[in-house]
């Protein structure tokens, strides 16, 4: 199960309104590369990986990006209170209020919601490890873009700290998918001088 | 269950002796402390990029209140990065000790601030009084939450 800490890992405190930079900022909550994303690519992935190394730690980064939607939102939310219609509509949020008014909803910045389709999860440890490490690369990269887009320090802060996330993450996958394969390679030489009772020599065997 | 065990440490040691990779740079890294750790969003000083010419914000608490919580963040964040590192090299005693320091002072911490200002856990001995202050304690995405 999961409890709710009241605290942001990380504060954010946005003091001035910026309407478009929210409308870029969304795509970190419900676009391909955002927090949303990864945080269910994680926490649907955890329950196949073949130990506890890898389960552990899906658990947990998937957890952590549950803590990054609510700073991303927290910033989306932040950036676009008390703005006026007129504001939303030079924006380019009109389309935005239509449906939502004020409300947070997971989009890109395009305004296409979010869909599942961003990610995928195979059982397999070596596949779903290497979208895991590309994920955390495309998420880095996104930060970059957006931090390219503004000069509010209180928007590049959190976004420069959650850059960093990314990369310390994606060490992490890439730590465990070595051993993985590592693992692998190692056993598929062991199945093919004993063929008989390779069953008994699949590095997964203690977990079917 | 199975005479299997796939988390062989032994195994995984011998594995580190012969591709001598990414083990020995995680050990022998130098860790930040839990201060600047918290600035970069990384305990981890060889896993540290800059991005283009930007450093990282360095924070300071406003009051007594943003203080205590800006501690206590600072620590968490060392524990959890600990965390995510053990996982992977559970049999790490010097990094457990260690992560083990930062959770007993994140705890000790998180008292004092719930003690004073209120429960940030609904486990919480700060919601033994009412009114239920749960519920009258302002939300981390509210501009009075750090007043």
């Amino acid at each position: 199960m999961f409890s709710y800490n009241k605290r942001l890992q990380y504060p954010i405190n946005i003091k001035k309104k910026d309407l478009r930079m929210a409308k870029y900022l969304v795509t970190q909550y419900g676009g391909a590369n955002g927090e949303l994303g990864a945080a269910l690519r994680y926490l649907n992935q955890r329950y196949t990986m073949p130990d506890n190394r890898g389960k552990s730690l899906l658990t947990d980064i998937g957890t952590e990006e549950l803590g990054h939607i609510e700073m991303i939102s927290t910033m989306i939310y932040q950036l676009m209170k008390d703005a006026t219609l007129e504001e939303l509509r030079a924006a380019g949020l009109d389309s935005h209020y239509a449906e939502h008014s004020r409300a947070l909803y997971p989009t890109d910045a395009n305004g296409v919601p979010f869909t599942v389709t961003y990610f995928a999860t195979t059982g397999d440890p070596l596949a779903d490890l290497s979208e895991d490490m590309a994920a955390e690369q495309k998420a880095r990269a996104t930060y970059e873009n957006l931090i390219d887009l503004t000069d509010d320090p209180d928007v590049i802060g959190p976004l420069l700290w959650l850059r960093q996330r990314e990369i310390v993450h994606y060490n992490r996958f890439k730590e465990l998918f070595s051993y993985y394969e590592e693992k692998l390679t190692k056993d598929n030489s062991k199945i093919i001088q004993d063929k008989q009772n390779s069953i008994k020599y699949s590095p997964f065997y203690d977990e079917m | 269950m199975y005479n299997y065990n796939f988390i062989n440490d032994d195994w995984f040691r011998n594995m580190n002796v012969n591709n001598n990779s990414y083990i020995n740079n995680i050990v022998n890294s130098k860790l930040f402390n839990p201060t600047d750790a918290y600035n970069y969003g990384n305990l981890y000083s060889n896993l540290y990029s800059q991005y283009k010419n930007y450093r990282p914000t360095v924070l300071t608490a406003g009051n007594e209140k943003e203080q205590l919580l800006l501690d206590l963040s600072r620590i968490a964040f060392a524990a959890h990065e600990l965390n995510l590192y053990l996982d992977l090299y559970p049999n790490d005693e010097s990094m457990l000790s260690l992560f083990n320091d930062y959770r007993r002072e994140a705890n000790s911490i998180m008292r004092q601030y719930e003690a004073k200002y209120g429960p940030l856990s609904i486990n919480s001995d700060s919601l033994e009084k009412g009114p239920f202050a749960w519920e009258k304690m302002p939300w981390p995405w509210e501009e009075r939450y750090y007043v």
